[in-house]
């Protein structure tokens, strides 16, 4: 049980950064492999708005948010925007290298070192039935099924929410209805890149942040959104927390050093066998 | 109102459309006709600026419209009804038509709403139905309701009548003979010539990217060349008269 629950809690990450993935493949049709650089600079602006300048933990959870949201519009006017030829291959090659850009400025701003960031819940275990639970964890998961909740009444209900699904499902028609594409994807990265600034932020007390925890929270985000079916914010989910269930019990029978392995296992068993995700539909196009 | 002028477009170097120039007046219902990859959706498209053109413009209400956005062409009053409707699946009837609404004040909405859920009862009927799971005449109405969500003075409709049962296809031409009766300006590009050449004021044939004819539209159904490349009518039945 014990693993379960540590595992519900990295699954909970893993299902916000696929997430971010999510709503940037179904705007533009690219995997945006700077998701994880995201999720990074949430965690670098706690702790230094947090825990070095000693803002109260709101303002510094909404600055930290705030900013993150300002890098994700940058993000795509900057990097997505002027590519001239903004086809799958130019626009991912685009991502990977922006994703280095920023992990350098990070090392430059924050140094090589890992930083820890200060607890803002009080800490104490909770007895569940065959384990404890920390506090801290029950906050990630909380807030992970606020934030998927959240976003899902923000597509079903607002009208910008509405208008990024109908960019999802056909953008020219979205420009015959007067709604301005580009706008849609500027705001499909500023949700992403906030998306992966609140699982920074929630998890950054768990671990610590060191600027190239990109990379690895990035995989393992995408493994999950690949593992649940791309373009299905459900499925993201449900594939971040199977993913870091999975890996949680992997390492009671391997050697914890291969856990990183595991998510990259299951992306090549997905791959070979079900290529469309768990829960993905097979993509049907009328001609 | 729309004044289309040497508009030339290519497609990885296929010239698309050559030298064409159509003009729609105020109030006017005209067809543009031609066969299966003449160039039809391209010259809608260009109008929109969904693709871009090589040269000429495209004047609406004076102003060239090349250079603007698709988005803000249609808040400038133009609506385009996309060839295969692209009515968007997986959203519902209603949240199609709210989309069509996108730009304009809530209120406007509203009252838009009622006027088409009027004109088209069947979209009131499956408000919370996927559009997806439509049949494909219903879509075709959805298309059209979501255009004129809009607001718009002149409607593009490309090929309304692709796919659609000929009882429908009529169904779908007398709605829009309503909306023109209204004095809405319809400009119809359209592979069945005959149906829409009946319905329509003025027309145009396109071939190869180029206009071959033009004329009022009975005239068109009456010539010989638009009845054997077009109406399906063979010499023998020329030779015969």
């Amino acid at each position: 049980m014990q693993f379960l629950y540590s595992g519900l809690t990295s699954g909970s990450i893993y299902g916000l950064v696929a997430l971010g993935f999510n709503i940037i493949y179904n705007t533009t049709g690219i995997i945006n492999f700077a998701q994880g650089e995201f999720v990074m600079i949430g965690g670098m602006l706690i702790y230094t708005l947090f825990s070095v300048m000693g803002l109260p933990f709101p303002i510094a959870f909404f600055g930290a948010v705030g900013c993150a949201f300002l890098v994700g519009i940058v993000f795509e006017r900057v990097f997505i925007r002027l590519t001239r030829i903004k086809n799958e291959l130019n626009l991912i090659t685009v991502t990977i290298a922006a994703s280095i850009i920023i992990r350098d400025v990070a090392m430059h701003v924050w140094g090589r070192d890992s930083l820890p960031v200060k607890e803002f819940i009080p800490v104490f275990n909770i007895k569940m039935p065959g384990g404890v639970i920390s506090s801290q964890s029950v906050l990630v998961i909380l807030v992970s099924l606020a934030v998927a909740f959240g976003l899902n009444l923000f597509l079903k209900k607002s009208r910008y929410g509405k208008a990024m699904r109908a960019s999802f499902d056909d953008p020219v028609a979205a420009e015959t209805c007067g709604i301005s594409v580009s706008t849609i994807r500027v705001m499909s990265f500023a949700v992403a890149s906030l998306l992966g600034a609140v699982a920074g932020v929630i998890i950054a007390p768990i671990m610590f942040v060191t600027y190239d925890d990109g990379i690895m929270t990035g995989l393992k985000g995408f493994s999950a959104a690949i593992l649940g079916g791309l373009g299905n914010f459900g499925a993201a989910i449900a594939g971040g927390l199977m993913l870091g269930i999975f890996e949680s019990f992997s390492a009671s029978v391997i050697p914890s050093g291969l856990k990183d392995a595991v998510a990259f296992l299951v992306i090549l068993l997905i791959l070979f066998v079900k290529p469309d995700g768990l829960f993905g539909k097979k993509k049907v196009h009328r001609v | 109102m729309l004044e289309v002028k040497s508009l030339y477009v290519s497609y990885g170097g296929v010239q698309a459309l050559t030298n064409v120039s159509v003009h729609v007046k105020k109030g006017e219902f005209v067809s543009l006709i031609g066969s299966n990859g003449a160039g039809k959706t391209t010259l809608l498209n260009s109008i929109m600026n969904i693709v871009s053109k090589q040269k000429g413009s495209a004047l609406f209400d004076g102003k060239d419209v090349t250079k603007k956005t698709t988005s803000n062409i249609v808040a400038d009053g133009m609506a385009l009804v996309p060839e295969g409707r692209r009515v968007f699946a997986n959203m519902s009837v209603h949240e199609n038509l709210e989309m069509g609404g996108f730009k304009r004040p809530a209120s406007e909405v509203k009252q838009k709403l009622a006027e088409v859920t009027e004109m088209f009862p069947v979209l009131g009927e499956r408000a919370s139905q996927m559009a997806g799971m439509l049949s494909g005449g219903e879509q075709q109405m959805l298309a059209i309701a979501r255009a004129l969500m809009t607001n718009p003075r002149i409607l593009l409709m490309d090929e309304p009548s692709m796919g659609l049962a000929p009882l429908v296809i009529k169904e779908v031409y007398e709605k829009l003979k309503v909306l023109a009766s209204t004095g809405l300006t319809i400009l119809l590009v359209e592979q069945n010539a005959s149906v829409a050449l009946k319905y329509a004021q003025r027309g145009y044939v396109l071939e190869n990217g180029r206009i071959i004819m033009q004329g009022k539209a009975s005239e068109l159904l009456g010539d010989n060349e638009v009845k054997r490349a077009y109406l399906g009518k063979e010499y023998k039945e020329k030779w015969e008269r």
